[in-house]
């Protein structure tokens, strides 16, 4: 009997079917860059429903546009917005003022603290920084404590273990090897704590490649990868292409007419013709066009 | 040997310069991307006084002292950059040792009260039903922790930022005040040095460690601090006019940093 080694390689829509109602899924990626986007664009059109979603510690737009889209109850994340494309995410803006999305108030120290206890199966992880703030009052999981051994205060910063985590990277192998160009952000330790991890890639390359520099290798083992070129679009993907500017600027306009007037409309617009009615990713860029995906090449 | 100051400077090139001057030389610096007058000043200290400071900018240690310009960049996550980088940060990494980031922060706020503590989160009686619902934290509790000095820097100075009470602390200054204001929260006492705003600049009285004025910026006036500050400031009997920058200073932020003269709009 021959035995062959098994390709991990899954398209968007498998990877998406994996995410179920109510799950805890950890999404990659830092503010502006580096977001598995074909598969959150397909949860969005499978219509999920009440996800707890672990953004980066620093969450962007992307997660906005599942906001926007009715798929969360519950964000874990230090910030929400698209720095200077827009000061605060205006669906989640909008969601927490009008008391439809909860948010585990934390800041970076502590979403890390949590996604540790997560990998590590501790119950909590202490952390000093945040003693004397408002976290333990309006984040009630956060707990103060002292400390056994000086007597101090201390806080705990329980576990939040996800499910799937969705990362987007530049390369991986069939076989569950990946690349990062750059520095991954906080991706590692979105991977560290979930139970199982799909890696969506701009290239597919073979193993030889990989094992030509094993330590570019950023996460190994991981469960599935998608193929999805441009698939972080419009945010930006390390040594491909940058942001979409004008996108994004026209995602920010639509949401914040809904944000600050109460209107929909535009948003709805906005989902309709880059989620909802291109049926694949492939059909998504042919929406954007050739010649805008181009140009974010030039830099 | 007298300084020759610059006659004809914007107030964020001012407040540039000014941050210039808190920086060591051979200590780490994070080096924000948002933020370009802050930005602008420590890069400014590392061309013209720190030729070893380390600085992290956007998730990359490197230093700059021989690149004749600096390009743009807007965002934390802009990897143009990198092609400085001597090593990646691994953005998890920070949790590790916060203080392997930086020795200095900036925090920004919503609301500051008059001991610095400040709020990032929203702002509103209730929690559960704010009015106007902030960014978030960001790494700001954390990294104002773990740094040896934090400044609390604001782009506008009015009675909505500067208020009795915050609705919410995010980062802690000097807690409730007093000399051992932070120690009686257990916590050490590298709470906010400066609070650095356009109107002036703000220092913590050593006793009460309540906000004081420090310096009026040029064109300023002690009454018009006073009346955009929702609290009682403490004011000294002599209130200096923030220090300018110098000719050198000026020609350095302009012809090397900001190129594209967003310190100048």
């Amino acid at each position: 009997m021959v035995l062959e080694r098994k390709s991990l390689v899954i398209d968007e829509r498998d990877a998406a079917s994996w995410i179920r109602d109510g799950m805890t899924i950890a999404i990659g990626g830092f503010i502006n860059s580096s977001h598995p986007m074909a598969i959150v664009r397909q949860i969005i059109r499978r219509g999920v429903k009440g996800l707890t979603v672990v953004g980066p510690a620093s969450g962007g737009l992307d997660l906005d546009l599942l906001i926007g889209a009715g798929c969360v109850r519950k964000l874990v994340t230090a910030y929400m917005g698209g720095e200077h494309y827009c000061p605060v995410a205006p669906m989640f803006r909008a969601a927490v003022e009008r008391g439809e999305l909860e948010v585990w108030e934390c800041d970076e120290g502590m979403y890390y603290c949590a996604l540790r206890a997560a990998a590590q199966g501790l119950p909590f992880t202490p952390w000093k920084a945040g003693i004397g703030t408002s976290f333990p009052e309006i984040n009630p999981d956060i707990k103060v404590f002292n400390d056994p051994i000086t007597g101090e205060p201390l806080l705990a910063i329980p576990a939040i273990k996800p499910d799937i985590a969705i990362i987007y990277a530049a390369h991986a192998d069939p076989y569950g090897n990946v690349q990062h160009i750059g520095t991954g952000f906080g991706d590692r330790a979105l991977w560290r704590a979930a139970d199982r991890t799909i890696v969506q890639v701009e290239r597919i390359i073979p193993n030889e490649e990989v094992r030509k520099n094993p330590l570019a290798t950023s996460l190994y083992g991981v469960d599935a990868i998608v193929r999805a070129p441009y698939g972080s679009h419009p945010f930006a993907a390390p040594g491909y292409y940058i942001e979409d500017a004008e996108h994004l600027r026209e995602y920010v306009a639509a949401a914040t007419t809904y944000a600050k007037y109460g209107d929909r409309g535009p948003f709805e617009a906005y989902l309709r013709k880059y989620v909802l009615e291109p049926e694949t990713h492939a059909d998504y860029l042919q929406v954007i066009g050739i010649k805008r995906l181009i140009a974010l090449h030039e830099y | 040997m007298t300084r020759e100051y610059a006659k004809d400077f914007t107030t964020k090139e001012l407040i540039a310069t000014f941050i210039a001057r808190q920086v060591r030389d051979g200590e780490r610096v994070a080096v924000g991307a948002g933020l370009h007058v802050p930005r602008a000043g420590i890069l400014l200290a590392h061309l013209l006084y720190c030729p070893n400071v380390r600085l992290y900018v956007v998730m990359t240690f490197t230093n700059l002292l021989k690149e004749p310009k600096m390009e743009p960049f807007y965002t934390v996550t802009d990897f143009r950059p990198a092609k400085w980088a001597e090593a990646y940060v691994l953005h998890d990494d920070f949790q590790e040792n916060p203080r392997l980031v930086s020795n200095l922060f900036v925090v920004g706020a919503l609301q500051i009260d008059p001991y610095g503590n400040s709020n990032l989160i929203g702002v509103g009686e209730d929690y559960r039903h704010l009015t106007f619902r902030g960014p978030g934290a960001v790494g700001t509790t954390s990294m104002a922790h773990y740094v040896d000095r934090y400044y609390l820097y604001v782009q506008s100075h009015d009675r909505r930022i500067f208020v009795e009470k915050c609705d919410f602390i995010s980062t802690v200054g000097w807690g409730e005040g007093g000399p051992d204001g932070r120690r009686r929260l257990g916590l050490p006492d590298n709470g906010p040095i400066y609070c650095i705003t356009p109107l002036c600049i703000m220092d913590f009285e050593p006793q009460t460690k309540r906000m004081r004025l420090a310096s009026v910026h040029p064109g300023v006036t002690v009454d018009d601090v006073v009346r955009n500050t929702g609290f009682e400031l403490i004011i000294p009997d002599v209130v200096p006019e923030t220090e300018p920058p110098t000719v050198e200073e000026l020609q350095v932020l302009r012809q090397r940093i900001d190129v594209e003269g967003m310190l100048r709009i």
